[in-house]
């Protein structure tokens, strides 16, 4: 079979991708290694030829505390932002309720909101509260980042499930939380998991919220961390690329094991019409 | 009623509330309003994130507070986002008792009403230099004191002039600064870098050059600011500056003195200990003006201010907290940790006595001017963005020094 | 949409998700034959958590927004909250203002270029990814790696990687001999480096959503399509696109509405210039508000307004074209 012979090309021309996109990554990496007297190079140097582990050691030294309050308002964000969404892409794709085309209109305006607005307001209003710098008060605000996102996309993914089903469930007497329970979620799995990822993604890497809501409190998360190198007039690049090294790795190892698990489910054969 | 719908909206309302006080509940044991932890808890806010808790200036703090007889509360901003944040907090009367900030910043801030003045506080300033001060004035009014102060300077690599064939003695002004930059491209090296990037930044490094040629900020396209911005201009022109200038933070600009290649470099005090690290010979020289002579460069640093409280009977203890901070041997101990130089000549002279190297720098920030000065104030601002970007748009060759300027200067006004 | 609050007694529950189905219950019965009026309540409670959501943590930066942008906000008043209304003097200054040309036509290339390539190279990637190889999954994950990096340190590395003088890009140029080129400092290149940055960075999100609608098709449809032998290429044309236009759709409406939103890529990249030449709405919005030590609150959310604007006409075709399909 030439099918073996074929894969193998396939994930050569993966591979070279892979590397083009992953390129600056590489060179984040590089200058993480690199000695204050090689930054401006020129011309740089493509392997951090005298390398320092200073950087790194700053880091190791200081950081690792914000990495699991990153990793903790990570996790809190996908859970409130599919809980909240993912009921609500329900309602708009198969319930047909009255209104809704103007809601989800709403959550595209919302989403043009400049971050920095989101965060006066949110300050505000957290301030009557007591909120501020709290982790679950930060969770909130990054997961208006996700969810407009995730109600449209999990809107467009369900309006793809086959009404058939819903008819049969409701035939089976299931009322609308059943058929969303056992029949639409599992069905919009791969919405699920996309939704998660960029949740995740967005408040592991956002700023505004945290520095104008968490700024200065007991817990920060890692994008504060990295402020802590760059001073008014000065900024310690390899400390600050460091950071964003260590900073992605267990994100990355995450990223790999849920795509991982997509692929998974996927071969299984969840759920085929 | 249709019933088991009834109890299955039941159920989602039931997880809606669930969500909706989930978040609030375990949230409302954590208070942190600035106010709400009772009278004997004062806030500081500083622009200094790289001091951890347990470094040297957060435990100064906590001892000043214990002096006072209250709890210190320290807060560390960004620098960048530190105004937006005085303003927000004002906005919602929730300011810090100390705020400490980038000085020409103050002016902003006085103006938006914030900040209180050293009449209201009662918070001696009579020691500092009065060209420090002066940043922290506006309206014949003083809202703050300086904490310490850095200024612009040359330092130059000694390696690369001495391959070059050029005597530093011999740089005195525009010209001959020119002629030495001709001589060390002439030997293959690099003329000079600086910064002109598109803030404030930009600004603070072309300032020395825009007033070294006589040119008053009131009047951005006047012949001696052309001709400052022309200097810079034929230096890209010429290849003596790299093209990355117009791009460059301070920090970029060292980072390529750094390597070695640089004759010239236009940095601050702050660079001190990094140039111990270079590993070559460097030296400091004034930046010269056009005539000869030494231009006066911008003060950096910040300012302490006490922002206005709705409860002014705080006042005395946050002015006792204030005096401690710039207190003689304080400032001392914050401005050797913060590489700048002490605002008051007792502090400036010991300074001095513990560290040659420092002479030429209490020298440069004697000599230097504060960029709100003039009584400018809050028009400052809006002149230095105009200048800012006529210094991009000639540098990038968008329009000539004489119409970048015009156009700076029709704007600003 | 009229309800802020919830009240927490559960014996009002039942009355609660009334309220939230907003339509009288009474008239929507007897009127709407084709939506009966349980259904009504179920989509309401399932939309009730959102609803509420939206209503507490948007409405009021909005109004926020808005409310900056027609009154004449200084520093003072700002803090003292007495600033006088302007009405749409704001709006006038910024349509009277030079930068409001350029930054027009920049906004707009910045974003149909950006979307464009982001978009077909997002889906050729999917597709590519899409095919079962060694290591796919794997690969495909490390594509979303630049998402995990705060921006201000991905913008960073491209305008390290992009400097005139010490970047990695112009001297790997100059090794196959061409000559520097002043990427992030001439104003005929700034626009070009950013648009480039900016589709490296949108790429893994359009991969990402493409490819799990990829997923959502039915292998069958390719085996039969196969069976009637079918070229990749028209398998492509007629199944894979089609079937993907609802996620489509919704991939490039979000992709613009992000698109017109970026300004961190810029502004650390640039800073919108040299001399106006990479500014677009966002950045001008940001500069104008908070890039300044005299922040001009007023203008800025103005052009930040202008933007919501924008996206609010996209939104509306989106609706239409939306309909339409749910018609036919």
């Amino acid at each position: 079979m030439t099918g073996i012979s074929r894969t193998w090309w396939k994930t050569t021309t993966g591979l070279v991708l892979t590397a083009l996109m992953l390129f600056p990554v590489y060179w984040m990496i590089n200058v993480s290694f690199t000695r204050d007297q090689d930054m401006r190079k020129s011309p740089p140097a493509l392997f951090p030829v005298h390398g320092t582990l200073e950087g790194y050691r700053a880091v190791l030294d200081q950081q690792l505390p914000y990495l699991g309050t990153s990793l903790v308002i990570g996790l809190g964000t996908v859970l409130l932002t599919v809980a909240l969404a993912a009921p609500a892409g329900y309602a708009l794709a198969k319930l047909r309720p009255r209104g809704g085309g103007l809601l989800s209109f709403l959550f595209l305006v919302a989403q043009m909101i400049p971050g920095i607005i989101m965060a006066m307001g949110f300050y505000a209003i957290y301030l009557q509260l007591g909120l501020l710098q709290s982790v679950p008060g930060l969770i909130v605000a990054d997961s208006t980042l996700a969810v407009p996102f995730a109600v449209l996309i999990f809107t467009a993914f369900m309006s793809g499930v086959p009404g058939e089903l819903l008819q049969a469930a409701q035939m089976d007497g299931a009322g609308p939380l059943r058929t969303f329970r056992s029949v639409v979620l599992p069905m919009s799995r791969n919405a699920v998991v996309t939704v998660s990822l960029f949740a995740f993604l967005w408040s592991w890497s956002d700023f505004v919220f945290a520095s104008t809501l968490a700024g200065g409190g007991a817990h920060e998360p890692i994008t504060l961390g990295i402020y802590h190198y760059i001073g008014n007039n000065n900024q310690e690049w390899n400390a600050i690329m460091a950071t964003a090294v260590v900073a992605s790795l267990p994100a990355a190892v995450i990223l790999v094991l849920a795509q991982r698990y997509v692929a998974a489910g996927v071969t299984a054969g969840a759920v085929k019409d | 009623m249709n019933r088991p719908t009834g109890r299955r909206i039941t159920a989602a309302a039931l997880t809606v509330i669930a969500v909706a006080t989930g978040t609030t509940a375990c949230s409302s044991g954590g208070s942190t309003s600035a106010k709400d932890e009772g009278s004997s808890t004062y806030t500081i806010w500083d622009p200094y994130p790289q001091f951890a808790k347990d470094s040297a200036w957060a435990k100064l703090l906590d001892g000043c507070g214990t002096k006072a007889g209250v709890k210190v509360k320290r807060t560390a901003f960004d620098t960048s986002d530190l105004t937006n944040k005085a303003l927000l907090a004002a906005q919602q009367n929730n300011s810090p008792d100390v705020l400490i900030v980038d000085n020409p910043v103050v002016s902003t801030l006085a103006e938006a009403g914030v900040l209180t003045t050293t009449d209201d506080t009662k918070l001696d300033t009579s020691t500092v230099d009065p060209n420090l001060l002066a940043a922290g004035q506006s309206g014949g009014k003083t809202y703050g004191t300086p904490i310490g102060a850095n200024t612009l300077a040359l330092y130059y690599n000694k390696d690369v002039l001495k391959k070059a064939g050029v005597d530093v003695a011999s740089v005195k002004d525009w010209k001959s600064l020119t002629a030495a930059l001709a001589k060390v491209k002439k030997a293959g090296k690099k003329g000079i870098t600086f910064s002109a990037i598109g803030t404030e930044e930009g600004s603070f490094q072309f300032l020395p050059w825009f007033w070294g040629s006589g040119a008053k900020l009131t009047e951005l396209d006047s012949a001696q600011g052309v001709s400052a911005l022309k200097l810079w201009t034929d230096w890209l022109k010429k290849d003596y500056a790299p093209n990355s200038v117009i791009n460059n933070t301070q920090t970029t600009s060292w980072q390529e003195f750094a390597s070695g290649d640089y004759a010239f470099a236009e940095n601050g005090t702050w660079q001190l200990a990094n140039a111990e690290k270079a590993g070559f010979d460097y030296g400091v020289l004034p930046i010269p003006a056009a005539g000869g002579g030494n231009a006066a460069a911008p003060t950096g640093g910040e300012f302490v201010t006490m922002p206005v409280q709705g409860d002014t009977g705080r006042y005395a203890t946050t002015q006792k907290l204030v005096s401690c901070l710039t207190s003689t041997d304080n400032l001392y101990a914050t401005d050797t940790t913060l590489s700048y130089v002490a605002p008051t000549a007792a502090v400036q002279d010991k300074q001095v006595a513990s560290d040659a190297k420092l002479k030429p720098w209490v020298e440069a920030v004697k000599a230097a001017k504060g960029r709100t000065s003039d009584d400018l104030g809050t028009k400052y601002p809006k002149i230095s963005e105009q200048m800012w970007k006529a210094v991009q748009t000639a540098l990038s060759g968008a329009k000539s020094p004489k119409d970048a300027l015009a156009s700076a200067q029709a704007a600003a006004k | 949409m009229k309800q802020t609050t919830h009240p927490p007694d559960p014996r009002l529950l039942d009355r609660a998700g009334a309220a939230t189905a907003a339509p009288p219950p009474v008239r929507t019965a007897s009127r709407r034959r084709r939506r009966p009026r349980s259904r009504q309540w179920a989509a309401w409670a399932f939309l009730a958590p959102v609803t509420l959501y939206l209503a507490l943590f948007y409405a009021y930066p909005l109004y926020r927004n808005l409310d900056l942008s027609l009154r004449n906000y200084t520093v003072r008043s700002f803090v003292q909250g007495d600033a006088p209304f302007t009405g749409l003097a704001n709006y006038r200054k910024v349509f009277d203002d030079p930068t409001f040309g350029p930054a027009l036509t920049h906004t707009v290339v910045f974003t149909a270029v950006c979307l464009l390539f982001q978009y077909a190279i997002g889906l050729a990637l999917a597709v590519f990814f899409n095919q079962n190889f060694k290591l796919s999954a794997t690969l495909r994950a490390l594509f979303l790696v630049p998402w995990l990096l705060p921006l201000i340190v991905s913008a960073s590395t491209w305008s390290w990687m992009l400097n005139s003088d010490s970047g990695v890009v112009n001297s790997l140029l100059g090794a196959i001999g061409i000559g520097p080129v002043n990427w992030l400092t001439s104003p005929e290149w700034s626009l070009t480096s950013v648009i480039i940055a900016n589709i490296w960075i949108g790429v893994p999100f359009n991969l990402v959503v493409l490819y799990s609608g990829l997923q959502s098709i039915p292998t069958s449809l390719y085996e039969a399509a196969a069976l009637d032998g079918a070229s990749a290429w028209r398998r492509f044309w007629s199944i894979t696109f089609p079937l993907l236009r609802p996620v489509s759709a919704i991939t490039l409406l979000l992709g613009l509405v992000y698109t017109l939103k970026v300004f961190d890529i810029i502004w650390i990249m640039t800073k919108g210039g040299p001399a106006d030449s990479s500014t677009t709405f966002a950045t001008w919005s940001y500069r104008l508000g908070f890039g300044n030590l005299l922040p001009a609150f007023g203008p800025g959310a103005a052009v930040g307004n202008l933007l919501v604007v924008a996206a609010l006409v996209f939104g509306l075709v989106y609706l239409r074209v939306q309909r339409k399909q749910a018609l036919s």
